[in-house]
């Protein structure tokens, strides 16, 4: 996956790279509008991430040469203008997502990840996996280790949304916005209580802990060695 | 239409109310006058008419007029500005007792007539085979009239002139105070809101404006005092973070330490920087909405769906505290679902941190007439109606000791529900009583 950053604040844009390579994504950088236009317009990218206010070009010019060029590619904002004529504007461009500075990098990369699924084939699974945990979305039953686990209907919610984008680091904010259509920062605890209620259902009789805290950062399913 | 001064406006108002308040007078006073006089002349000519009539009582002919004459003349000696011509039927003019006196023709009543250079007031009567008019000189009355006249005009120049120099002089002097105001008001800068205006020294009519100014004043004040509160609370809320952030970072660079304790260094750097970041965030999203642009992306909602929702979302952590949560009623209204939902997310989350265990936060819905009516209660300590309004101020905190540093909201929450709900026309208010604290929004009949 090859990613694109056009951001002219040279701290930004570099810990911008650092952070998206080192979660496995092939990112170059370019540090102003020209460059980046040049750039989004000639290398063959699966994702751009713009900044709206650049030297030269801004963002929304650089989005409009390349859907006149006619590549479809996902575009990604970063602005520090909450305006909502601008987030209209950068939609009506054909912008794919929007995030408004000050943002966590976890956010970030929860947004990126979503737009690059969002080019793939949507999967049709009808179970979903890891180590010795099940999921049947169909008949909607959890299983651990064979046996049938009880889960409300926002625990399950939670679970599936743990195990399809299992690996990757899930935002507070992104889960409540994914189960509970709770789309603002709420500080409360409540995903955390929402977590450790799921743990004590999946993990707590197991060893093989597959639900981990990420502190700073939100909540991850994977399996990890003892 | 040029602009013209108030007291310019005053004055001249004043000059022609009183040139026409005289300009009558003057007319009505000349107007008696001139009746006067021609009461008088008729007065005069018919006493003198009936000796004169005796005289001339048998007369025929101008042969049986003369040996009369001398009577005649004798009587008219008396009265040297009376005159007399006598004339026949047949209009030829028997007697007259002066030369160019007027034509009267054959008039009989009193008439006024003009000769070359007098002018007369004249009594026509038949005689048996005559025509007796008598003649009087009202030259030296007319000239009187005119001479008044000429007065009544000057008068009405006169007092209108000094009229409008007294009414300049008044409206000056009773335009003092208004002037009073605009200097005060000239004075009024933001170094210096506590300036009132006197009410009580102000004249009745200006005493309301006054007043409506002074709370004008009033609101300015306030408004910048929470705005300038609000600015040394953003620099005292960054302060502690910022100062966290440096001692921490200074303290953990000074020596080489532990994969751990860097680990952990930053670890305690990023909940303050994202404590730092929510802060920056909700203070945007607040400016956005004293900016006027929080508009709300109305739609259709069920407002107690939105409630089950967001009271789903907290259950598992209120079960944790032992808190109940009850919803009663039902609304539906055309709102901003995203906003409504954070709107009433902070009051629960709120009401939440002051339940102690095992209470209860009931959110009623009613839908009435001219809106709806939602109530968050919670039971809880009470909060002194003073402090009341005050919680939806920013950074505002019921306990002071409770600062930056800790999870807690920044105090924005509740000042964010309330410009959610302006936004939507609607108000939200706090109350405490009996145990019991109510937040309560009420929201118009879209």
């Amino acid at each position: 996956m090859k990613l694109l950053i056009v951001e002219d604040q040279a701290k930004t844009g570099q810990y911008l790279r650092q952070g998206l390579s080192e979660a496995g994504f092939s990112t170059e950088l370019a540090n102003d509008g020209e460059t980046g236009q040049f750039m989004a317009l000639t290398g063959d990218y699966d994702l751009l991430i713009l900044d709206v206010m650049l030297p030269g070009r801004d963002g929304w010019q650089i989005l409009k040469a390349v859907r006149d060029a006619g590549q479809g590619v996902p575009v990604l904002f970063l602005t520090a203008r909450d305006a909502v004529e601008d987030r209209v504007h950068g939609l009506e461009l054909g912008a794919d997502d929007y995030l408004v500075k000050p943002f966590a990098f976890s956010e970030l990369l929860a947004r990126v990840r979503t737009l690059l699924r969002r080019g793939g084939n949507p999967t049709q699974e009808t179970t979903l996996g890891l180590a010795d945990l099940r999921l049947d979305l169909i008949r909607r039953r959890v299983e651990r280790a064979g046996q049938r686990l009880d889960l409300t209907a926002k625990e399950f919610a939670l679970l599936e949304l743990l195990l399809r984008r299992q690996g990757e680091v899930l935002p507070k904010s992104l889960i409540a916005s994914q189960v509970w259509d709770m789309n603002f920062d709420s500080d409360t605890n409540v995903i955390e209580v929402a977590i450790r209620r799921l743990r004590l259902k999946i993990d707590d009789a197991h060893d093989n802990k597959l639900i981990h805290t990420v502190r700073g950062m939100g909540y991850v399913l994977e399996e990890r060695p003892a | 239409m040029p602009r013209l001064s108030l007291g310019v406006r005053l004055a001249l108002l004043f000059a022609a109310c009183t040139a026409v308040v005289s300009l009558v007078a003057g007319i009505l006073f000349s107007r008696a006058s001139a009746a006067h006089f021609v009461e008088l002349d008729q007065q005069l000519l018919s006493n003198r008419l009936p000796v004169l009539q005796r005289i001339l009582d048998g007369v025929d002919s101008p042969a049986s007029l003369i040996p009369r004459l001398p009577a005649l003349k004798e009587e008219l000696a008396h009265q040297t500005d009376l005159a007399l011509r006598v004339r026949g039927h047949d209009g030829t003019v028997w007697f007259a007792s002066r030369s160019n006196l007027p034509d009267s023709a054959d008039q009989t009543g009193l008439t006024t007539l003009q000769a070359e250079h007098s002018d007369y007031r004249g009594l026509g009567v038949q005689l048996p085979a005559a025509q007796l008019t008598l003649f009087l000189d009202i030259t030296h009355h007319q000239h009187f009239l005119q001479r008044m006249q000429r007065l009544i005009w000057l008068t009405v120049g006169l007092s209108a002139l000094a009229t409008a120099l007294l009414g300049a002089w008044a409206a000056r002097s009773g335009l003092r105070p208004l002037r009073r105001m605009g200097e005060v008001a000239a004075g009024v800068s933001a170094r210096s809101l506590t300036t009132r205006l006197p009410v009580e020294q102000m004249p009745v009519e200006l005493a309301e404006l006054a007043r409506t100014m002074n709370a004008m004043l009033e609101r300015l004040d306030d408004a910048f005092q929470r705005l300038s509160a609000f600015s040394a609370d953003i620099a005292h809320e960054l302060r502690t973070p910022l100062s966290n952030l440096l001692t921490h970072t200074q303290v953990t660079l000074t020596r080489p330490r532990s994969l751990d304790e860097y680990r952990e260094a930053l670890h305690g750097n990023l909940e303050e920087l994202q404590w730092m970041a929510q802060m920056v965030n909700d203070m945007l999203y607040l400016a956005k909405a004293d900016h006027g642009l929080l508009m709300p992306n109305r739609e259709p909602l069920a407002l107690h769906g939105e409630v089950d929702a967001l009271l789903e979302y907290y259950g598992a952590l209120a079960e944790d505290t032992g808190v109940a949560l009850v919803r009663n009623g039902e609304a539906t209204l055309a709102g901003d679902r995203h906003m409504l939902r954070r709107a009433l997310s902070n009051l629960l989350d709120n009401a939440l941190r002051f339940t102690p265990g095992d209470g209860e936060i009931r959110v009623s819905i009613e839908e009435r007439e001219d809106g709806i009516r939602l109530e968050v209660a919670n039971r809880g300590e009470p909060i002194d109606a003073a402090q009341l309004p005050r919680l939806f101020d920013r950074f505002y905190r019921a306990d002071p000791a409770r600062r930056a540093g800790s999870s807690e909201h920044a105090g924005l929450g509740l000042a964010i529900t309330q410009s959610i709900v302006r936004a939507h026309g609607g108000r939200i208010q706090a109350e405490s009583a009996a145990g019991w604290t109510r937040f309560i929004i009420e929201l118009p009949a879209t």
